[in-house]
């Protein structure tokens, strides 16, 4: 199992070193530092990169401070200038990728300095690392060179704000549900059912006192004897009036009551002036 | 014999694929007829897609991209100009015009000559940017062709662009790789209205071939900032492609074969992608069209005349459907939404109260049907149902449908009875009623209490 993964490995690596027989880019006597502002000339530390390598510290990187990555670019073994010495930053997150050229002396000798201001602010925000990667290629055949050469952390000071980066594309937004005012709620119903007991309560006590102070029907046979269809009819119509509004209440309109309330209205008229003719007679003859 | 079956399939094909949804009338503006030669293929591309090509020179006093005030042509396709400009008749603001009246343009810029800044006024009018020397190289130490640009390195050997975000659709993807020589490059602004089609590798940067230094210490842009084509697409859904390579286009280069540092010679596959650069720009593709929109009350038995009333009530359940599709080619499909992208309703009234994703749930030939249910908001007043789809490469749509929304009829709420807390009152009123009548019959037939207690008396 092993021994053919060995083999397409050696070829892989022969089949990739064959075309880099011509020369290949690269540098030595790279350094990378951070200087902190006011903290006086190399005053932070510094690192060195092996040549062709990569640091395997992560560099902190804060507000106040200044990057400064110097190296020689070499072709093969010997110094000279490259018509591309970049320090590549990537983003692991976004992939977002941007460079930023060294300059170049005719010796191949190339130094950059970088401060906070030169990021983007989608750099400031990253919560990860950032990859620095060293690129070094010019026009002919040798080979370009591009590995990585250290990781740089952004020391944000938690108390300032993250910059945002917020732009305006052209996508799916996130959706709204209206939220509706909760129904309105009765009461339990054992509220209500004692309230409707106090209220019918007044009932009885409205029998009571009337009872009390002498209240009495002695009169209606007299009453029915001399006028008994007026009496009759107005009590009757008095009740339709309320069947009439119990009617209007559950399903009747407006248009069907008005003619009904006017017909019962009248008779409730006519018949009530007997009625209460009767009774006036009634008090004329000291009945009442 | 070969031949000759191959230009039957051509015919065929010729046949099948028939016309841009947005008319057939291509200018194509080239300023020396001798370079037409160079362009034979995609011009034959065109031309058997059903295009009616129409070429001019800038120089031509007579062009205009209008007739009596309308367009004269539906698309144009500009090839870099060798003079300052492309003349007065095809300025910035004629080709701004053009493109407000719905017209589509595909320039094509080049890195071996100076770009006339009356080329980079009109791409300014859109966010794009190029370099400020106007003559700038993409070149990419890592991803060359070997065989054609092993010493100056710029002709970019790249894979073909993916999808730009992963909600998006994708109309330039396939297999193969693509070869842009000598690529004018540029940088896009913060608009929504732009996407980059094909950018630059990370390790590519552009520079100024005439400024003969040792190295590179000022950069325009680099790496993915870098792009190579991009679209932009007006709110009117007018298209304006920008293609930083013009020689991509050349016959030379639809059939080169390319071999990139460490790689494998390949075939290029820039025939295919400029088959779906102009078909893209041209309205070929990504075209949406809304067939129908309905929406009606959740309830079974729907008439004819129950279909998008234009008063609901507060808490109607309402169902909207809306049936899209899409051009592709030659014919209308049916629109699929991409991944983790969706299509939204809004019930708005100033701002929206619902904003609900539409989903599909019927596929006719050549469209789809989206719909939702959802409850009126309990909140009276003008509302409209709004579908706005913008979308990279896709045709807006912007649909808004106005409808009112009324709140409960008197009639419409629960009856008193119905409501427990409200038994009290009721009890109320008719124990006052009972009382009344009562009060009556006692007035009317009660004798005085003296009465009685004389009578009382009596009778002891």
């Amino acid at each position: 199992m092993q021994w053919w993964q060995t083999i397409l490995q050696l070829s892989l690596l022969a089949s990739s070193a064959l075309p880099a027989a011509a020369a290949s880019w690269g540098f030595a006597d790279a350094t990378v530092s951070v200087q902190t502002k006011g903290a006086g000339v190399g005053s932070g530390p510094k690192h060195e990169i092996p040549r062709n390598g990569a640091l395997s510290q992560t560099i902190p990187f804060g507000n106040a401070d200044t990057l400064k990555v110097a190296l020689t670019a070499q072709e093969g073994k010997s110094a000279k200038s490259a018509h591309q010495v970049f320090l590549l930053l990537q983003e692991p997150g976004s992939g977002l990728d941007i460079a930023y050229p060294f300059s170049v002396k005719g010796n191949g000798k190339s130094r950059i300095e970088l401060t906070w201001k030169d990021l983007p602010s989608q750099f400031l925000s990253a919560s990860d690392d950032l990859n620095a990667r060293i690129l070094i290629g010019s026009f002919g055949s040798s080979q370009a060179y591009d590995e990585p050469a250290f990781k740089l952390a952004i020391d944000r000071n938690l108390d300032e704000p993250i910059p945002t980066s917020e732009v305006s594309r052209y996508g799916k937004l996130p959706e709204i549900h209206h939220i509706f005012k909760s129904d309105p709620r009765s009461p339990p119903i054992v509220i209500t059912l004692v309230f409707i007991a106090l209220v019918l309560a007044a009932f009885p006590l409205l029998a009571g006192v009337w009872l009390y102070l002498g209240a009495n029907v002695n009169h209606l046979p007299t009453a029915i004897k001399s006028a008994p269809l007026p009496h009759a009819v107005f009590l009757g119509s008095l009740l339709s009036i309320e069947g009439i509004f119990f009617l209007y209440y559950t399903s009747w309109t407006l248009f069907q009551i008005i003619p009904a309330v006017a017909a019962v209205g009248v008779v409730a008229f006519i018949s009530g002036s007997r009625a209460l003719g009767e009774v006036q007679g009634r008090r004329l003859a000291g009945l009442r | 014999m070969r031949w000759c079956s191959s230009l039957l399939l051509f015919g065929c094909l010729a046949a099948v694929n028939a016309l841009s949804s947005s008319g057939n009338r291509l200018l194509v503006v080239l300023e020396d007829a001798a370079e037409k030669g160079l362009y034979s293929t995609l011009f034959g591309d065109l031309e058997a897609r059903g295009y009616n090509l129409i070429f001019d020179s800038p120089k031509n006093e007579q062009l205009s991209l209008f007739e009596l005030g309308d367009r004269a042509y539906d698309h144009v396709l500009l090839l870099p100009p060798k003079s300052k400009g492309f003349g007065p008749s095809l300025s910035p603001k004629n080709l701004v015009d053009f493109l407000n009246n719905d017209g589509n343009v595909l320039l094509a810029l080049s890195g071996k000559s100076t770009t006339p800044s009356a080329v980079s006024s009109l791409l300014l009018e859109f966010d794009i940017h190029i370099s400020p020397d106007r003559s700038s190289v993409a070149v990419d130490h890592f991803n060359y062709d070997t065989l054609s640009a092993s010493e100056k390195h710029d002709v970019l050997v790249l894979e073909r662009p993916g999808k730009l975000r992963p909600d998006t659709k994708e109309f330039f993807g396939g297999e193969g790789i693509l070869a842009v020589p000598s690529a004018s490059p540029h940088t896009l602004g913060d608009t929504s209205l732009l996407a980059p089609i094909l950018r630059a590798p990370a390790t590519a940067y552009s520079y100024n071939p005439k400024e003969d230094s040792g190295s590179v210490e000022e950069v325009f842009a680099t790496g993915s900032q870098l792009a190579l084509a991009s679209a932009m697409q007006a709110r009117n859904s007018a298209r304006f492609t920008l293609l930083g390579s013009v020689e991509s286009l050349q016959d030379k280069w639809f059939s080169a074969t390319v071999k990139a540092p460490g790689g494998k010679e390949v075939k290029t596959a820039n025939r295919e992608f400029a088959k779906q650069l102009t078909a893209w720009t041209f309205k070929e593709t990504g075209v949406l069209k809304v067939e129908k929109i309905e929406h009606h009350l959740a309830k079974h038995g729907l008439a004819l005349e129950d279909l998008n009333p234009t008063i609901y009530r507060v808490k109607n359940e309402t169902v909207f459907t809306i049936e899209i599709s899409e051009y592709a080619h030659d014919r209308y499909i049916p629109f699929e939404i991409p991944e983790n992208d969706a299509l939204q309703l809004e019930f708005t009234m100033l701002s929206p109260f619902h904003r609900l994703n539409l989903t599909p749930i019927k596929t006719t030939e050549n469209s789809t049907l989206f719909s939702t249910q959802f409850t009126v908001p309990d909140q009276h007043g003008i509302f409209s149902f709004r579908v706005n789809y913008k979308r990279p490469f896709l045709t807006n749509i912007e649909e808004k449908h106005e409808v009112t929304v009324r709140h409960y009829a008197h009639n419409e709420y629960p009856r008193s009875w119905k409501i427990s807390g409200g038994w009290v009152w009721i009890a109320g009123l008719w124990s006052v009623i009972a009382g009344f009548l009562a009060f009556v019959v006692i007035w009317l037939y009660s004798e005085p209490a003296s009465a009685v207690d004389g009578k009382r008396k009596k009778t002891q």
